[in-house]
């Protein structure tokens, strides 16, 4: 029983942890805490389920809907990021808040507020281990999310790009001194946090079979609670607080009950930043010179 | 008065209460995303005083919102060591953790929410409203006030001209709770129930919306911005299921332009000047 | 009588690198003193120190006979020391005369004070006085604007006018003179003149020596976070340790 719920909670917090990833590329790079990936999330859920009703194939769907979160992702980055440079840090939060509503709202037209029924893509298959059971839809998406995971942390290590990244990362000034083409940068990183977010939408219809115009606010701020346990800016950290968080709230719905999820999982969130602000894996901020 | 017109005023009284516990903190530079949490503590406080004890709304009101202030005082000072994003998520923790505890308390009606018996009219709701713009009007015009541009503007150097950076931050934050709260006590007592989903993460996040369009560097900000985001989708409600897609295109669009907020202190000043200016003119053709 | 500032064994390392090493010097109540030295010699984070942004690793420091070396950052106005800083920093959003309140605050510092309405009355105390304060040094006309977009030579003497008005006996000057043209500077120069005039002590950092010649009686020399030298001017400049100091750098 609780072997199968710890793998239950790894499988959600797969999920948790692409938001997160996404999440803290903003932040880590842009100093962005960038509201619209939720939206982003349930962009690639519905339309992936949109264009399946209309019915096109499996794979169009699912590259349709990741390529109209990437151009979502540009407009973000044209209206709420790029013009908010040099002013409070609260408004471009508000603006890709803005783009969230946006978002639901408009799949709210077209779809309706009412959950749909994602249709099963992955043969109802099982692998069993002992007693443990272990769907294969479960297990291909955590197959992927480490496999894109370990391929980010990769490119940004070992690329030429990910380097100029990481330079931005440490320090905007620094980047453009050194020549860095920043302009050309930005739109990538949009890009790059649209698609994880909008593959860990993917997944989650797959795998839980329901999508709605609202699925993104949940998952989105369990994703941004997994970056700060974990530690913002830190891709590892990312994916420590995405399983942490998963398991936390698949063990309390189990052994607690559901209505004290937001407790456990919040709570935690809390307790960390009062007690280690930095997170699990991350540096403690520097007081500032004169 | 229509009926339509004075539930839209009440809802327009109860997002201005909710502006200002938000502007507080952020004036000082703080974002607080979870002012909802605090709205519950003062709606559930005074709720219970009232039904459970038999207390009179005019203690139990009150009460419940320096149990709101209080919490906020206590959490507080842990929290604010914090700075920032980091910040705004200890505070948008904070909402969550406190609805999902009134969800879970039984003793007032858990999830299936606690209805309350004494009712507190419009009338007195736009008192109360009224009583937190007086409130903030005159903190406006204090040192206090202006230490909060200060500590935002530039801590270090705040602190070392001696103004206790924490202390202003806390006062603020604390502050923003009690107003909170009393709002959500007026709350549970206009409308006679209440439940902890209503308190939820977007009732926060939308107050920091409109407070944040109206502008933080003035304190008529946040009464513009939550009389535009009250009276705005009522207006486009012809269009009714564009209207919440329209506002946010509208959203984005302003913030674009206009990323200070719509009232700002150049404006205001712009207008005196225009102002004494006419006067002068005025007095010298006189002469 | 006890000195203004005294600095006995200070030492301050930043990640391992010595910024500064047993640092001992006195400032006398009314001399004004110069804290002069190359680029990077430390003289920033001596006053860093000593108002408290940094905590030091080792040594005293005692303001007016006041031991505070580990008083809190906020409290050490209280002793009667405020600065100015290097790249100046007033609060933006504020209007020059509030920021000349805020630099009252150390004076004004109870919840009454707090909490009272002062911008209902328009010839509140507080307000007269800031006026006179800029008036003194011309800069009246800017009362009313914000601070965030006035000239830099303005900012400048601004930023001086609020240490001023925390009613501080030691003043510590970041650079007072650094962008500011000759006339600017000439005005400084009798601005602090006038504060001298008032008994006020001076401290202060400064890489042009005709202004340091004109107004101070006497200088400390540091590099790399050592004292090499300390006298009147026209000795210091004799010394061969800080000749050496200099070569190679623009000030010699």
């Amino acid at each position: 029983m609780l072997a199968q719920q710890i793998v239950n909670g790894l499988m959600l917090g797969a999920i948790y942890m692409l938001m997160a990833v996404a999440f803290t590329l903003a932040i880590g790079v842009l100093n962005f805490l960038n509201f619209s990936l939720p939206g982003l999330f349930m962009l690639g859920g519905m339309l992936a389920y949109g264009f399946i009703t209309l019915g096109f194939p499996v794979i169009f769907a699912f590259a349709a809907a990741l390529a109209a979160a990437a151009l979502v992702s540009l407009l973000v980055e044209r209206f709420a990021y790029r013009p908010m440079q040099g002013g409070d840090p609260e408004v471009p939060l508000v603006s890709s808040l803005g783009f969230l509503v946006l978002l639901e709202n408009l799949m709210l037209i077209y779809f309706g507020s009412d959950q749909q029924a994602f249709p099963a893509l992955v043969p109802d298959l099982n692998l069993r281990f002992g007693g443990l059971v272990i769907g294969i839809a479960q297990l291909g998406s955590l197959v992927l999310s480490v496999l894109l995971v370990l391929w980010l942390s990769w490119f940004l290590s070992s690329t030429s790009t990910g380097r100029c990244i990481r330079t931005v990362a440490e320090s905007r000034d620094t980047a453009v001194l050194m020549g860095i083409d920043t302009g050309r940068l930005v739109p990538l990183l949009f890009i790059a946090s649209a698609l994880l977010a909008a593959i860990a939408g993917l997944l989650f219809a797959v795998n839980y079979q329901q999508v709605s115009p609202f699925m993104g606010e949940g998952v989105g701020f369990k994703g941004v609670a997994a970056m700060i346990v974990g530690g913002m800016g830190s891709i590892w950290g990312a994916v420590l607080g995405g399983l942490l968080i998963g398991l936390a709230e698949v063990l309390s719905i189990t052994f607690i009950g559901a209505d004290v999820v937001n407790i456990t999982v919040y709570g935690l969130l809390l307790l960390i930043l009062i007690v280690r602000p930095q997170g699990l894996i991350g540096r403690p901020a520097t007081r500032e010179k004169l | 008065m229509s009926g339509y017109l004075t539930g839209v005023l009440v809802v327009l009284a109860f997002n201005v209460m909710a502006a200002y516990a938000v502007y507080l903190p952020l004036a000082a530079g703080q974002l607080n995303l979870g002012i909802a949490g605090f709205m519950a503590i003062g709606a559930y406080a005074s709720a219970f005083l009232t039904n459970e004890y038999a207390w009179p709304m005019w203690a139990a009101i009150p009460v419940g919102s320096a149990l709101a202030g209080l919490t906020g005082l206590v959490i507080g000072i842990p929290v604010l060591r914090t700075h920032g994003i980091y910040l705004a998520m200890a505070t948008f923790a904070l909402g969550q953790v406190i609805s999902a505890i009134f969800l879970n308390l039984e003793v007032v009606g858990g999830a299936a929410g606690y209805p309350v018996s004494d009712y507190v009219g419009p009338n007195g709701v736009f008192l109360a409203a009224a009583g937190v713009v007086v409130l903030m009007l005159y903190l406006s015009r204090t040192r206090f006030a202006l230490y909060l541009t200060a500590v935002k503007s530039d801590p270090t150097v705040a602190d070392l001209l001696g103004v206790s950076v924490r202390g202003i931050q806390v006062a603020a934050f604390a502050l923003g709770a009690a107003v909170a709260g009393f709002g959500g006590a007026f709350y549970a007592h206009h409308y006679n129930f209440v439940e902890a989903q209503h308190f939820n993460v977007l009732l926060s996040v939308f107050t920091v919306l409109y407070v944040l369009f109206g502008g933080t560097q003035t304190v008529w900000g946040p009464l513009v911005g939550a009389a535009f985001f009250t009276l705005a989708p009522e207006l486009l409600r012809a269009s009714d299921q564009w209207r919440y897609a329209l506002f946010a295109i509208f959203i984005i669009v302003f913030m674009a332009i206009r990323p200070e907020g719509l009232v700002t202190t150049s404006l205001l000043r712009f207008r005196r000047r225009k102002n004494t200016d006419g006067a002068a003119a005025a007095s010298s053709e006189a002469a | 009588m006890t000195a203004a500032l005294s600095i006995q064994g200070l030492t301050k390392s930043f990640a391992g690198v010595r910024a500064i090493r047993d640092l001992s010097f006195e400032v006398p109540k009314g001399v004004t003193t110069a804290l002069i030295g190359p680029n990077g010699a430390g003289k920033t984070t001596v006053f860093n120190l000593v108002s408290g942004v940094y905590g030091v690793d080792a040594g005293t420091i005692t303001v007016n006979g006041v031991d505070v070396t580990h008083m809190p950052s906020r409290k050490r106005i209280g002793t009667g020391i405020a600065r100015s800083f290097q790249n100046i920093r007033l609060m933006a959003h504020l209007t020059v005369l509030e920021n000349m309140l805020v630099g009252q605050h150390v004076r004004n510092a109870s919840l009454g004070a707090l909490l009272t309405p002062y911008r209902l009355f328009p010839n509140h105390r507080w307000k007269v006085e800031a006026r006179e304060a800029l008036a003194e040094s011309g800069l009246e006309a800017w009362a009313d604007e914000t601070v965030g977009a006035l000239p830099y030579g303005v900012r400048k003497r601004i930023d001086l006018v609020r240490a001023t008005l925390a009613g501080a006996s030691l003043l510590m000057l970041d650079e007072p003179a650094a962008g500011l043209n000759p006339s600017e500077t000439n005005a400084l120069r009798e601005h602090l003149k006038v504060l001298m005039g008032k008994g006020i002590t001076l401290l202060v950092v400064e890489h042009d020596m005709h202004f340091v010649n004109s107004i101070c009686q006497n200088v400390v020399v540091l590099n790399f976070g050592e004292k090499i030298a300390e006298g009147p001017l026209s000795k210091v400049r004799q010394d061969q340790k800080v000749r050496e100091a200099y070569i190679g750098s623009e000030e010699a």
